[in-house]
């Protein structure tokens, strides 16, 4: 069973469409990229698996579970593009309010907390206000707070946007850990380069996905030399 | 609907607010220094108004002695109020009033001690009258210096034993020794709590929708009537604690008295910040961002201001435009607090506030939750 599967997806705002038809599975315990240009429809797709935006027509899954719906949050971390914490409050609180929604008592919360201040390195800052701490380190505070229920399924939208080249070597070497723990991502970028991270990649344009698989497979069955060519090369393709 | 996740929102929400510093001294320190201002410049406590006597009362020669009635009414005259400066010639008196020098003058004949005297113990027909000349261009002064002056003469009539053929007495059936301050707290109480709490629900929510927080929640399995439910208790919480504050501090500065049962004006109030901070939420959904949240603020204050009741009675608002007041809740809430504070209402008088407060609670809790549920 995949653990994300999308059918005929679409998503309309008024006359515009930015979900044209999107079909997608993403296998259970893979990390899938949703590459494309800004305006390609991956933030919108994100948003609409997650519930916060209504779906026009098509159907979507998550672990077998029909969503967008409450039955599912549980089960499934999102990460937005925004850092989107409560700036006011320290890391700690951060993490102890977003634990809290899910339910988790204190115990479990303080050595969930520990394990994940150790995993984003930021065990010194616990007690430090968000609006103190760097850009760097509010998206370290942003992927912890998304992970602090042990999520089955992560959509992370543009996690490495803002983010220096430091980070983000760090941060795949995040999600390759969590991959290796069997959770399953969804992420999107516009950074072809670091989609080579992923097990798939699929290329949206205009609201579909116009090719998927390997990053591997991509580059052979295009004969480009990068992603970004044969993003290139499929995006021409479609045109015609 | 999940009673730990709500609290979790309301926890999160009292500890941004415990946070912030400016925001904690908004919510202490606002409503004090309202109750100060408004308190005392409202307070209708005129002092030292200049005024002028001219006094040409020749007396009259009892057994006793000489006798002027018009020196009794003269230092029957409250002086903290009026500062009289006596003079002898009338027009150059009135000529201080035409240059703003002075308010008013009175003017005591040459026979106004003896014709007085004859209309009272020889029940004789002759009059006097003492002439006022005021400058009526602010009618509320003028209004309390005939007062203090008719007060004067009714000061000086009953020291010398004369019984007016009508006399008018009246007896306060509630707020026996009321003062200004008394009616004032009440209401600043549940005024300053509908203002705070529906500014501060409002910046705080149009914050979440802005920062991306709101759509992080979202994504959980928080409910929407659970974050509503969150910030109704805090600010439910919060609400209370500035009423007993702004009360604390009346009853020890102001000497603000309380009839009636206090825990009830508490209720009063704790229900209108529910109502608030429903109203924020609200009106955070047609905003976009804090710049337009500001934009606002005339229409949330300015109804409170003028139509609620907190500073002149609703009685007071032209007919017409009264079917607005009964649309603003703080109105029910200040006529509340009032009833219970001064009157020493209970339940069983106040319901009708409580209720209209309640149904405001409900149709405004729904409607914010209706808002954070719609999805574009």
């Amino acid at each position: 069973m995949p653990a994300i599967k999308v059918e005929k997806l679409v998503k309309k705002f008024g006359s515009f469409t930015a979900l044209d038809g999107l079909n997608l599975e993403v296998r259970t315990g893979e990390v899938y990229g949703l590459l494309g240009p800004n305006g390609a429809g991956k933030t919108t797709a994100i948003k609409a698996l997650t519930g916060l935006l209504r779906i026009s027509s098509g159907r979507a899954e998550i672990l077998g579970v029909q969503a967008p719906s409450k039955d599912v949050a549980h089960k499934i971390g999102y990460m937005p593009q925004e850092t989107a914490l409560y700036i006011g409050l320290t890391v700690h609180q951060n993490l102890e309010f977003f634990a809290k929604l899910y339910g988790m008592d204190d115990p479990k919360i303080l050595e969930r907390e520990a394990e994940l201040l150790k995993f984003i390195d930021l065990e010194k800052w616990r007690d430090a206000l968000v609006s103190t701490l760097s850009g760097g380190m509010k998206h370290r505070v942003s992927l912890a707070c998304t992970l602090v229920h042990e999520p089955e399924v992560l959509f992370l939208d543009e996690p490495t946007v803002g983010v220096d080249p430091e980070l983000r070597v760090s941060f795949w070497d995040y999600f390759s850990k969590l991959k290796h723990k069997g959770i399953t991502i969804l992420i999107t970028t516009h950074y072809m380069d670091e989609a080579s991270h992923c097990d798939r990649v699929g290329f949206m344009r205009s609201g579909r996905l116009i090719a998927e698989g390997e990053p591997a497979a991509v580059l052979r069955e295009s004969g480009a030399k990068s992603l970004e060519d044969a993003f290139l090369f499929y995006a021409r393709r479609d045109r015609k | 609907m999940n009673l730990k996740r709500a609290l979790a929102v309301s926890r999160r929400v009292f500890m941004d607010l415990r946070n912030d510093k400016r925001t904690l001294a908004l919510i202490t320190i606002a409503p004090l220094f309202a109750m100060f201002v408004f308190g005392l410049a409202f307070s209708g406590q005129i002092s030292d108004v200049p005024v002028i006597v001219v006094n040409q009362d020749a007396g009259m020669q009892t057994p006793a002695g000489q006798v002027y009635i018009s020196d009794a009414v003269i230092s029957n005259v409250d002086t903290d109020m009026l500062d009289i400066t006596e003079m002898n010639d009338l027009q150059a008196a009135i000529g201080e009033i035409e240059d703003g020098n002075s308010y008013a003058v009175f003017y005591f004949p040459a026979n106004f001690t003896e014709v007085t005297n004859q209309a009272y113990s020889l029940s004789s027909n002759a009059t006097t009258a003492i002439e006022i000349h005021i400058d009526m261009s602010n009618v509320n002064l003028a209004d309390s210096i005939m007062q203090a002056f008719n007060q004067a003469i009714q000061d000086t009539m009953d020291e010398r034993g004369i019984e007016m053929p009508v006399s008018v007495e009246t007896q306060a059936v509630y707020g026996q020794n009321a003062e200004f301050m008394d009616f004032f707290v009440p209401g600043i109480m549940a005024f300053v709590v509908y203002i705070l709490t529906t500014l501060l629900t409002l910046i705080t929510f149009v914050g979440e929708r802005t920062s991306g927080t709101l759509d992080r929640l979202s994504a959980t399995p928080l409910h929407e009537s659970e974050i509503v439910a969150g910030y109704a208790i805090t600010f439910s919480i919060v609400g209370t604690l500035q009423a007993a504050l702004l009360l604390s501090v009346g009853m020890l500065v102001f000497d603000v008295s309380v009839e009636g049962n206090v825990l009830l004006a508490f209720i009063v109030v704790a229900l209108l910040a529910v109502v608030c901070q429903a109203l924020g939420i609200l009106l955070s959904s047609v905003t976009h961002r804090e710049a337009q949240a500001v934009q606002l603020i005339p229409f949330i204050i300015i109804p409170g201001f003028l139509l609620s009741g907190v500073f002149w009675p609703i009685e007071a608002i032209p007919v017409w435009l009264r079917p607005l007041s009964y649309l603003v809740p703080p109105s029910y809430a200040i006529d509340a607090c009032r009833s219970v504070m001064l009157r020493g209402w209970g339940l069983d008088m106040i319901w009708m506030d409580l209720l209209a407060l309640v149904i405001f609670a409900t149709v405004f809790l729904f409607l914010a939750t209706m808002s954070l549920r719609r999805r574009p």
